[in-house]
């Protein structure tokens, strides 16, 4: 879920307001990266409609260079922004440098890859996802040496697969294992991707659970993951879960604008009436 | 008047944000019965200004409980340096609905940088409980009421807009000024309802709700 609470976007939300003709002009000059940081980031925010920002956003994307844990990354952090952005103006032209950023060393890179790649619904990705996710939980899901992360950024792969929507048994027999993970950000996004491609509620089941979590984090997680599903009848426990009102009128929106796919006996009205009720 | 005493020692002497967060929420649902001390309100409005989310908005709460006894302290707090407090503030004016917060939540829907903010002066704005005032001059506040709302309408976050959708359902349900202020708030509404004019669609829809709502009361 670290893709719609985003840190890095957090800190060019704060930037001032600029025009689309002001940004393109930032990102296009290369002696200012913070300029190119926001420029990427507003493109992308804006979901710029220029015939300049795809090919601007594929250039910052092809800035990036080797990870070195010595020297700044600034130039990386621009090409995570270009690959957040390229999922946002919802082209499909950029799916396949995209898809070779999934190979990147970078995982702060293969995690945004794999975040816009599912926003744009790129089959051909699917290929790739499941290949990095094969090793499975004890693989792909084991915790890195260097950090807190894992080997692989298996949260944003997962839900990937989920919006993709390729629905074979292949997929979901990978997205199965991963729901035996230990850490329950995962597991959540494992039951979010499989209750996207079959629609099953035993998978919402685990997320609901989720919702009662000690930790706020995890309970921020399971809402969004079943705002992003559509899932109406979490309709009361996520009124119930102790997270902040804001997120919770994200994941009611997602209630109503995606719960059409799902047999829903809750109707839109009351969903209305609880946001009407967290205002 | 002895227990609510202590319980505002309790939040003035807190040292650490923890016990802050629990002796305001002591505080906040005290009954207070009929002798409502000024201490607890100015308090209470203190907390307003700790940086402390948790206390700050057990606070708000609180205040929202006093009602407009708690609206001119509320005012005299005010600290431009001090953007966190007003925030609160705003919240705790949205919510008690008096108007003489008019201008404060005038002045955040329409240029506060937090959206949360923007969005609880849009509600706020949609349910200010104006029964005591005469005639022209509710119809005048009201009518402040729903320029800023329309105003809002070209919010840049989903959220304000949908909450100015909830404000605009509000003083177009308001019958007294069924006359006057119905037909702009429904043309303001019909334009959150239509693609052209938004984007999201569940705030087209709650626009839509509250059309629906409003040509369901009879019109004069």
């Amino acid at each position: 879920m670290a893709g719609t609470i985003d840190p890095d976007a957090g800190i060019s939300a704060a930037g001032e307001p600029i025009t689309e003709a002001e940004a393109l002009q930032r990102l296009r000059q290369s002696e200012d990266h913070s300029q190119q940081y926001y420029a990427a980031w507003w493109l992308g925010r804006h979901r710029s409609r220029h015939p300049e920002a795809l090919p601007l956003l594929l250039a910052a994307l092809r800035q990036r260079r080797p990870r070195d844990p010595g020297a700044g990354v600034e130039e990386n952090a621009i090409a995570r922004n270009a690959a957040r952005a390229l999922g946002k103006l919802g082209d499909a032209s950029a799916i396949p440098e995209l898809l070779a950023a999934l190979d990147d060393g970078d995982d702060g890179l293969r995690e945004a890859a794999a975040r816009s790649l599912g926003e744009l619904q790129a089959t051909e990705a699917v290929a790739v996802l499941l290949r990095r996710l094969a090793s499975g939980p004890a693989g792909a899901g084991a915790p890195r040496l260097d950090s807190p992360r894992l080997q692989e950024p298996c949260e944003a792969m997962l839900e990937a697969l989920g919006a993709i929507g390729i629905a074979e048994p292949g997929v979901i027999t990978l997205i199965e294992a991963f729901t035996a993970h230990d850490r329950p950000l995962i597991r959540s996004a494992a039951c979010r991707a499989l209750l996207q491609l079959s629609g099953e509620a035993r998978w919402a089941e685990p997320l609901m659970q989720l919702l009662d979590h000690p930790q706020l984090q995890v309970r921020r997680a399971a809402l969004m993951d079943l705002g992003a599903v559509g899932w109406r009848p979490a309709l009361e426990p996520i009124c119930r879960t102790l997270v902040e009102n804001s997120l919770k009128l994200f994941a009611l929106r997602g209630l109503v604008e995606q719960g059409e796919h799902h047999d829903a006996e809750i109707a839109i009205e009351s969903v209305l009436n609880a946001m009407d009720s967290l205002l | 008047m002895d227990r609510i005493d202590a319980r505002i020692r309790a939040v003035r002497q807190a040292d650490s944000a923890q016990t802050l967060l629990a002796a305001t929420a002591v505080l906040a649902t005290s009954d207070h019965g009929d002798s409502i001390s000024g201490e607890a309100i100015a308090c209470l409005v203190e907390v307003l200004g700790f940086n402390n989310p948790g206390a700050a908005a057990a606070a708000v709460n609180g205040l929202i409980r006093l009602g407009p006894m708690a609206v001119e302290p509320i005012l005299e707090s005010l600290d431009p340096r001090n953007y966190g407090a007003r925030a609160w503030a705003v919240r705790a004016l949205a919510g008690i609905g008096d108007g003489r917060g008019l201008d404060l939540l005038e002045e955040a829907l329409g240029s506060d940088i937090g959206p949360s903010v923007r969005l609880a002066a849009a509600r706020g704005l949609g349910q200010l409980r104006l029964d005591a005032l005469g005639e022209p001059l509710r119809l005048a506040v009201q009518t402040r009421c729903l320029q800023a709302l329309v105003a809002a309408c070209a919010d840049g976050e989903w959220v304000v807009r949908y909450a100015v959708a909830v404000g605009l359902e509000g003083i177009g349900l308001a019958d007294f000024n069924s006359e006057h202020l119905r037909p702009a708030s429904r043309q303001a509404l019909l334009g959150l309802s239509q693609p052209d004019g938004e984007a999201v669609p569940v705030v087209r829809l709650r626009a839509a709700l509250a059309l629906r709502r409003l040509d369901g009361q009879p019109s004069a």
